[in-house]
């Protein structure tokens, strides 16, 4: 009974299993192919290895046979295909995240991390994405949601230290400061909890972003009567600068060819038509 | 990338949100354990009176609720029993679990208790003419606790931690506020250290409380404790 023994061997469980069921891809071309990127920049030399946290379908997720799947885990793998490295992807709760990208324990944070000044002082971020947040209740809208302002007094659920987390205060003090009732934030360990609390009727809202509103809308249990709320860019992470010198080149070859829109289309997402970089912060 | 940050270390030291966090553990771990300990004494009785399904319904529940994970618990009285039209509060249902988890250890630990004190006690009390309540109140269950005390510090150095897991359904104890603070500045290592020495000030104040419970109870065996100095 010591949480702490508890989370720990889950998460060497989760590393294990991630290492076991990394898929093997085919570089672009074995015989001709050569990493662009020095393996010194590299946490293991030959390979990408991208953290992430695969609780967001549609995209990142594991399917029924354990496999990763999804718009993003598609995407960091052509793009470690185009740098001639082998993806890996571990999976991991996001509070791990952060600290592992600097202690050299992945590459890439490819997990849906949105861009913000605080992140892009400790880490360097290049967006390739678009998200905003929608608003989740029951099938037919008992408490007819329609605007934010229908939320005052109420409580809704979200998901621990993301961007849908940041919104969803935002939206609380947007209602606090005209003087209207606070919602009652409830904070989950992932969105599967929330929703979960959500069907049982102990929330009364999800706060999540548009795609995976979308999704759970889509399986019938909720609707979602507001969306496209607090657009913001969602950006990878990383620590070399080197290695994100070159994601930056070969997004923006995926730009020219057409594959980046391509896959943008296929999960419903507004597609980037500026060429990317790696966003500083203001400062 | 930064190195470690002492004037966030102590500026989260400090932090009044933090604080009110672990008290939330503490007030967790004070009624987890006195409600275990209650509910325990029930179920231990169950289990030692005799009747054969009393005995047994005990069992089960000890089965059960050391058998199932704490987290899978909370989550079916947050979001299953709702189903069935009991809708408790995030607190009590935080509450209920813990308690009923509790109960089921403690029931283990107080009857391993009862059951070490030799039953040559007993039979001498009877011998003098004590009832067999008299017997459990005034002979076996004082000698009891004493054998039971190290192994309830064990229980509730562990409940401390476990209190975190309370987080799932989205109570907000010191861990869960130490993952909502490190979103501000990211002072991942800094701000677990502060939790983790919270967690060590709340441990030693137990083992205090706990040294003065065994000298109380061992008064009668004028045996040193190991690792006390006189």
């Amino acid at each position: 009974m010591n949480a702490s023994t508890t989370t720990s061997s889950v998460l060497r469980a989760g590393l294990l299993l991630a290492a076991a069921a990394s898929t093997v891809c085919e570089p672009l071309d074995a015989q001709t192919c050569k990493p662009t990127v020095p393996g010194s920049e590299l946490v293991k030399p030959g390979s990408l290895v991208m953290a992430t946290n695969p609780t967001l379908p549609p995209m990142q997720f594991v399917d029924s046979s354990g496999e990763l799947q999804g718009m993003r885990i598609i995407l960091g793998k052509e793009i470690a295909r185009r740098l001639c490295l082998q993806p890996e992807y571990v999976r991991i709760e996001f509070s791990a995240m952060i600290p592992g990208l600097r202690s050299g324990r992945w590459d890439v944070i490819n997990t849906g991390l949105f861009w913000n000044p605080e992140r892009a002082r400790i880490m360097l971020l290049v967006p390739y994405e678009s998200q905003a947040v929608s608003v989740s209740v029951p099938k037919g809208n008992p408490l007819k949601v329609s605007s934010a302002e229908d939320l005052a007094g109420r409580s809704v659920g979200v998901e621990l230290g993301g961007f849908e987390e940041k919104a969803l205060r935002t939206m609380n003090a947007s209602l606090t400061d005209r003087g209207m009732r606070a919602i009652t934030i409830r904070i989950f360990d992932n969105f599967a909890t929330a929703y979960q609390a959500l069907s049982a009727g102990q929330l009364d809202a999800v706060v999540a972003i548009d795609s995976t509103a979308e999704e759970y809308a889509k399986k019938g249990r909720f609707d979602r009567p507001l969306h496209g709320l607090y657009p913001a860019p969602v950006a990878f992470g990383m620590k070399s600068k080197a290695l994100s010198e070159m994601i930056v080149k070969v997004l923006n070859e995926m730009l020219k060819d057409g594959s980046y829109a391509k896959l943008m289309n296929d999960y419903g997402l507004l597609a980037n038509t500026e060429p990317f970089s790696i966003k500083a912060p203001p400062d | 990338m930064r190195a470690w940050d002492w004037s966030g270390f102590f500026g989260y030291l400090f932090n009044g949100y933090l604080l009110a966090g672990a008290l939330t553990t503490l007030w967790l771990t004070i009624v987890a354990i006195v409600g275990g300990l209650l509910a325990g004494s029930v179920l231990t009785l169950l289990r030692l009176s005799g009747h054969r399904w009393l005995a047994l319904v005990a069992q089960g529940y000890i089965w059960v609720f050391r058998g199932t994970p704490l987290l899978v618990q909370l989550i079916v009285i947050y979001t299953g029993l709702p189903q069935f039209g009991i809708r408790l509060s995030v607190i009590e249902s935080a509450v209920l679990g813990l308690v009923l988890n509790e109960a089921a250890y403690l029931a283990e630990i107080i009857r391993s208790g009862i059951l070490g004190v030799p039953t040559g006690q007993s039979k001498a009390a009877r011998a003098l003419g004590m009832s067999s309540s008299q017997v459990m109140l005034h002979i076996v269950l004082p000698q009891a606790v004493r054998i039971v005390i190290p192994a309830l510090g064990n229980s509730i150095n562990g409940l401390l931690k476990t209190t975190s897991l309370t987080s799932v359904i989205s109570m907000e104890e010191l861990l869960r506020r130490t993952q909502l603070l490190i979103q501000e500045k990211f002072l991942v290592l800094e701000l677990f250290t502060v939790a983790g020495l919270y967690y060590l000030a709340m441990t030693s104040l137990w083992d205090v409380a706990q040294r003065r419970i065994e000298r109380r109870f061992g008064r009668a065996y004028n045996v040193e404790i190991v690792g006390e100095a006189r």
